[in-house]
């Protein structure tokens, strides 16, 4: 009873805070919007349909494009809720994200492999990289003690400038204006699904295979276990005989391979050569996806897709109503403290509890008077 | 090299410099400090940094007064922690998830904000007037003191309260019933509450004093250092400052010290990056290399001595 | 039952009248609790763990609000919605876990909340050491106001906490177990202080265990048991052995089927263990047993008298500093939770939250933590969740853990159905060697005879079990030999099954002491 009711109640409270963040960015849009209902609409419906003389039409286009936007905020979101469900606050996917396509990127450059292979041999060295780099982190934890979160937070910089580093002195493209690599291979193009413009290329379908499989692990097999047991609580996993060190370590490096995948597909899959200058902030977006996704891999396309969908419509509402794009983030940062309040609406939780009890109570009473002689013995 | 670098740090113009880069992840470090004492992480002061140094040189701007851009700074970081108390003590948010979200609006609601006001994008360059930078101070008779006249005097106003704040802020934290209080509520917070001090009341005014202490950071930033806001500007200073925080071993002057140590690294990297044949982006990553050594050989010393008592720690770590 | 002799000095400063608790989940702590507190003298509450005492001395302080009852403070009604409302009263509670700030000084403690001020805003530490100092002088408290807490004693921080009290003005201090953590020498000093304190007007309850020092130290006492008042005596009219009858008397006898233990070789041995802890307290003096395959040893004694030290011990959760333990002839001096899993431990955690659960996770989930990795439930790399299912049904069955299905997360169940879980996991694990730790602590009736009988069960299915248990019914009632704990030593060992509720609480509580030579048969090998 009370099961099903605290699913409904967290439901309720999801929605609730999804419509104060996006009052929040409605309270901006009239602040700034010369046409504020038009940017609303914009925002709300943009990605979905094209307003043309009174008929609305379902716009293809767009939502190529939303779906696109998705297919490295899934990886991250994926990496970010193996990291957060072993409770370990690593904040290093940003700079995962910008290693992995990096690499990715010099392997479609260098390499010759055939079509279809070269991608994903690309994307799976990324990922290699990216985890072992998280080692970084992860064994200054288990074996220092050092917070993984202050040095995941720096470790960010440094992947930055020594990947600029080597961008600019020995792979950089001189004939560019830009700094940017030379063009990938042809071979090394994640294939679109859609031919055209909307650059939706199979790099989204891994994303989802990576959803499922990344489910799996976490819920299907012995090690994911050990890493939720792991968040949920400590002492217990260690008492209980897990690996806990060990397991702490793997989430890490986990949360790297998936991070550098991610890069490794995006720059593969909608660029011609790896241009990055600064990181791409994809690795906050995937924070906010785990805190919607609250850690469940499952959910995680869902909540990116919602993420990519504002994004979408922020940029839309920015070129029609010049309202500036970068609402999307003020809109995270309201979900994100709406989302992962933990009493917001306890007040109404409470009531729940409280009469589920009562009515509990209730049913034991009657059932208590019929064996009350036993209870007493 | 090394006898180049050895050099350098001991130039009266080096000298000066890192006191100059040293205020702000000072200014943050004590934001942290004072956030910590309380028993709070704040991982929002770059996100704040931003903020406040958005509107401190906005205001600065509108108002054509520095000072009053300092105050408008201050006030906007004070006002974000709030928020931050807000959720982490009204709604038990994770105070890292407040901090997360603090710092998203700093990365692209500055932005927004910006472009809300002024129409102007990424950096306020253009909107730079001598009015709203904070002026430098010659002091009489320390600029007079061969060699530490010149490295002492000629700072700007900020970059001296940066420092006199170590000694408040100890002042505060050790010599005031504020004070002990936030100690108190810090590490016992039962052993408070139990002689009838509010934990949440004093953990309300240590993170309002963290975001004012942040947001003196940022004005530091627009208003003096990079002379305007830009987009990149606080980079990862924030961060670093917990760094100097954990290191300094969470006391102000400690946290003076490592930003001190931070500032030279910072200091150096620039000096270096003048140098042929030397790459400028292996020379940025200095600074952020040089905080997670320091910040492992501390908790390396710090393991290494629970072991030498003989707790065999829970995690098997 | 009160046998008081009235005086005319004898004018009540605390009444507490009627007083009932029922706590949210159910259990009543106080029944109709009536205690009387006569001004000036120092008056003695024991009771077994979990008599109640706690609960009333909770009300008292303005911890618990009660479910009915009144409070009269000279006579006045009163009620105390929180502590400062009892201190406000002339209430101070000494708890047994300090209420002081480790890195603050002791002046600095004694004032906190209420420091003196100078020139507007800075603290006058001069005042509150002074202040410290005249109340130290007054009481003749030899504390050193300037020193750090956390490096003072324990017996000086218990000064500390009483300073703190009566420079908030209290005229009644309640002490809560206050010698626990003490050693001899600072028993004595502290108390030559209450009678200082006492001598001087002020009132003292002091909640105890130890006969002797209520014998000693207090005018008169009051004897909790279940909940309830079991009376209220002048101390010096009442022998030990007949506060001892009074405290552990028995109402519920649950009688259990048990047939004699065919003890057969030695599984966990135990030798000479020695502990001292970060307070430098001996908490282990040189413990040896050993428990056989087969039988259920019983470890009985009043809490904190090295009972949690051993169990640690033998989890490798700390390090003895001398003294060895072998599980089957292998010292498990290094070796970590897993590997002693692996050598056929399980173990039932006192604290069930801790250790017990992950109480955001499934029954399913919780059942199978120690063996998720083992070949029955998996097929590959990925978990054999039918297996993990059938099993867990099964064992929810077993131990009848009532819930709604194995789904359900386990934080959601009762007290006792937690308990259960736990104990399902643990004893279906096939152990060699079961280490059970206050296995049915705050849970009721029905779960707390099925855990019993399935121990009961297990020892005769071959399983050496090691029972550690602050209930006496339990141990004598389930423990084929029985040891008993006082003060870090095994001051009886019982293999006879001649043991009798009387006896036992003239061991637990130092009244009375084997010879080396009878306590040495605890070890067979």
């Amino acid at each position: 009873m009370l099961d099903r009711r605290m699913t409904q109640f967290n439901i309720l409270r999801g929605a609730v805070a999804i419509f104060f963040a996006l009052l929040v960015a409605a309270i901006f849009i009239f602040l700034t919007s010369e046409s504020p209902w038009e940017s609303l609409r914009y925002l709300l419906i943009g990605p979905l349909v094209t307003v043309k003389e009174g008929a609305i039409a379902f716009n293809m286009r767009n939502m190529l494009e939303v779906l696109a936007g998705m297919t490295p905020t899934i990886f991250t979101g994926l990496a970010v809720c193996v990291m957060f469900s072993a409770n370990q606050f690593n904040l290093a996917g940003e700079g995962c994200v910008y290693v992995g396509a990096f690499v990715g990127g010099l392997i479609g450059v260098y390499w010759n492999l055939p079509p279809f292979i070269h991608p994903l041999v690309a994307t799976l060295v990324a990922g290699l990289v990216c985890s072992v780099i998280m080692l970084i982190p992860a064994l200054a934890k288990v074996k220092l003690g050092a917070s993984e979160m202050v040095t995941s937070l720096m470790l960010n910089f440094v992947m930055l400038y020594v990947s600029m580093h080597f961008l600019n002195f020995y792979f950089a493209d001189r004939s560019r204006g830009a700094t940017m690599t030379h063009s990938f291979h042809d071979t090394a193009r994640v294939v679109q699904i859609v031919p055209g413009t909307s650059k939706l290329s199979w790099g989204f379908i891994a994303a989802l295979i990576f959803s499922v499989i990344i489910w799996f692990f976490m819920y299907r097999t012995r090690w994911g276990y050990s890493i939720r047991m792991i968040g949920i609580n400590e002492s217990f996993a260690l008492y209980s005989g897990m690996n806990v060190a060990g397991m702490i370590v793997v989430s890490q490096m986990i949360g790297g391979m998936l991070s550098g995948m991610g890069g490794s597909f995006e720059i593969l899959g909608r660029y011609n050569q790896f241009l990055w200058l600064n990181l791409p902030g994809y690795g906050w977006t995937g924070v906010t996806i785990a805190i919607l996704a609250k850690n469940n891999p499952a959910a995680v396309p869902l909540a990116a897709f919602f993420l990519a969908y504002l994004n979408k419509g922020c940029m839309l509402m920015s070129t029609k109503t010049h309202v500036a794009s970068e609402m999307i983030d003020i809109i995270q940062a309201a979900i994100f403290l709406f989302f992962a309040a933990e009493q917001f609406l306890s007040g109404y939780r409470q009531k729940l509890v409280v009469k589920t009890a009562r009515e509990e109570l209730l049913k034991q009473g009657n059932a208590g008077i019929e064996n009350g002689g036993a209870e007493n013995a | 090299m090394l006898k180049q670098l050895a050099e350098w740090v001991f130039q009266i113009d080096f000298l000066f410099v890192i006191l100059r880069i040293t205020a702000p992840i000072l200014f943050a470090a004590l934001a942290a400090v004072v956030a910590e004492k309380a028993a709070m992480t704040n991982i929002g002061l770059e996100g704040t940094m931003m903020l406040s140094a958005l509107f401190g040189f906005l205001i600065a701007y509108w108002t054509q007064s520095w000072f009053l851009g300092v105050i408008g700074a201050v006030l906007v970081g004070t006002l974000l922690a709030l928020m931050m108390g807000f959720f982490y003590l009204e709604f038990k948010t994770d105070i890292i998830l407040t901090g997360i979200a603090v710092n998203m609006l700093g990365e692209g609601g500055a932005i927004f904000l910006l472009f809300m006001f002024t129409g102007l994008r990424g950096n306020t360059a253009i909107l730079v007037t001598p009015n709203i930078l904070i002026p430098t101070i010659n002091i009489p008779l320390i600029k007079d003191i061969p060699f530490l006249g010149k490295i002492l005097s000629g700072h700007c106003i900020l970059t001296y309260v940066a420092f006199l704040l170590v000694w408040l802020i100890w002042l505060l934290l050790y010599r005031t019933p504020l004070g002990l209080n936030i100690r108190a509520v810090g590490e016992t917070p039962q052993a408070a509450s139990s002689v009838g001090v509010s934990v949440k009341r004093i953990k309300y005014i240590a993170i309002a004093m963290s975001g004012a202490l942040a947001g003196l950071g940022g004005a530091f930033m627009s208003m003096y250092y990079s002379q305007g806001w830009n987009q990149g500007m606080v980079a990862g200073r924030g961060f670093i400052a917990l760094a100097a925080q954990a290191m300094g071993r969470g006391e102000p002057v400690g946290a003076m010290l490592t930003s001190l140590l931070f500032g030279t690294a910072h200091g150096l990297s620039s000096k270096v990056a003048g140098l042929p044949n030397v790459s400028s982006f292996l020379v940025s990553m200095i600074p952020y290399a040089v905080t997670i050594l320091g910040l492992f050989i501390y908790a390396w010393n710090r393991t290494r001595k629970l072991k030498k008592r003989g707790i065999r720690r829970l995690t098997g770590i | 039952m009160t046998k008081r002799r009235p005086k005319m000095a004898d004018t009540p400063v605390v009444q507490m009248l009627g007083i009932s608790k029922i706590y949210p989940n159910g259990i009543p702590a106080n029944q109709d609790v009536n205690f009387s507190v006569n001004k000036g003298e120092i008056h003695a509450l024991v009771g077994e763990n979990g008599a109640g005492k706690s609960t009333l001395m909770k009300i008292l302080f303005g911890f618990e609000k009660p479910t009915s009852g009144i409070i009269l403070m000279d006579g006045e009604e009163v009620t105390f919605a929180s502590p400062m409302a009892a201190i406000a009263k002339g209430i101070g509670m000494v708890h047994q876990h300090f209420m002081l700030v480790p890195s603050l000084t002791v002046a600095e403690n004694v004032v906190l909340g209420m420091a003196p001020k100078k020139s507007g805003m800075f603290i006058d530490f001069k005042e509150a050491v002074r202040l410290t100092e005249e109340y130290a002088e007054r009481f003749h408290f030899d504390v050193e106001p300037n020193a750090r807490v956390a490096d003072i004693s324990v017996g000086m921080k218990q000064k500390v906490e009483i300073l703190k009290a009566l420079v908030r003005g209290a005229k009644v201090l309640i002490l809560d177990e206050p010698t626990a953590v003490l050693t001899t020498q600072e028993t004595e000093e502290l108390f030559r202080q209450l009678h200082e304190l006492k001598n001087q007007g002020f009132t003292i309850i002091f909640i105890s265990h130890k006969l002797n020092e209520i014998k000693e130290l207090t005018d008169r006492v009051t004897i909790m048991r279940r909940g309830k008042a079991a009376g209220t005596y002048d101390t010096d009219s009442i022998s030990e052995q007949e506060i001892s009858r009074l405290m552990v008397g028995r109402d519920v006898v649950l009688e259990l089927e048990k047939t004699p233990a065919e003890p057969g070789e030695v599984v966990l041995h135990v030798e000479n263990l020695q502990f001292v802890n970060e307070w430098n307290k001996r908490m282990l003096n040189g413990i040896s047993f050993d428990v056989r395959k087969g039988e259920i040893v019983g470890i009985a004694g009043v809490e904190g008298n090295g009972q949690r030290e051993l169990v640690d011990i033998l989890f490798g959760l700390i390090s003895p500093e001398e003294g060895s333990v072998h599980v089957n002839g292998v010292n498990i001096s290094d070796k970590s939770q897993r590997d002693l899993r692996n050598m056929g431990v399980s173990y039932v955690p006192e604290d069930r939250m801790t250790f017990g659960i992950a109480g955001t996770a499934s029954i399913n989930e919780n059942i199978v933590s120690d063996r998720i990795a083992s070949p029955a439930f998996n097929k590959g790399p990925l978990l054999n969740m039918k297996a993990i299912r059938e099993t867990s049904q099964h064992l929810i069955e077993d131990y009848a853990v009532l819930c709604k299905s194995g789904r359900q997360h386990v934080n959601m169940l009762s007290g006792g159905n937690i308990q259960k879980v736990v104990v399902a996991r643990e004893f279906s694990a096939d152990p060699l060697l079961i280490i059970a730790d206050q296995p049915t602590r705050g849970i009721d009736v029905g779960a707390t005879e099925l855990i019993r009988n399935k121990l009961v069960d297990l020892s005769r299915e071959g399983a050496a079990v090691l029972l550690v248990s602050a209930d006496l019914n339990e141990v004598m009632e389930l423990s084929d030999s029985l040891i008993v704990l006082y003060g870090g030593n095994i001051v009886g060992y019982f293999d006879d099954g001649q043991w009798d509720d009387v006896m036992m609480g003239e061991y637990m509580l130092g009244l009375k002491k084997q010879s080396d030579e009878e306590v040495k048969r605890a070890c067979h090998a």
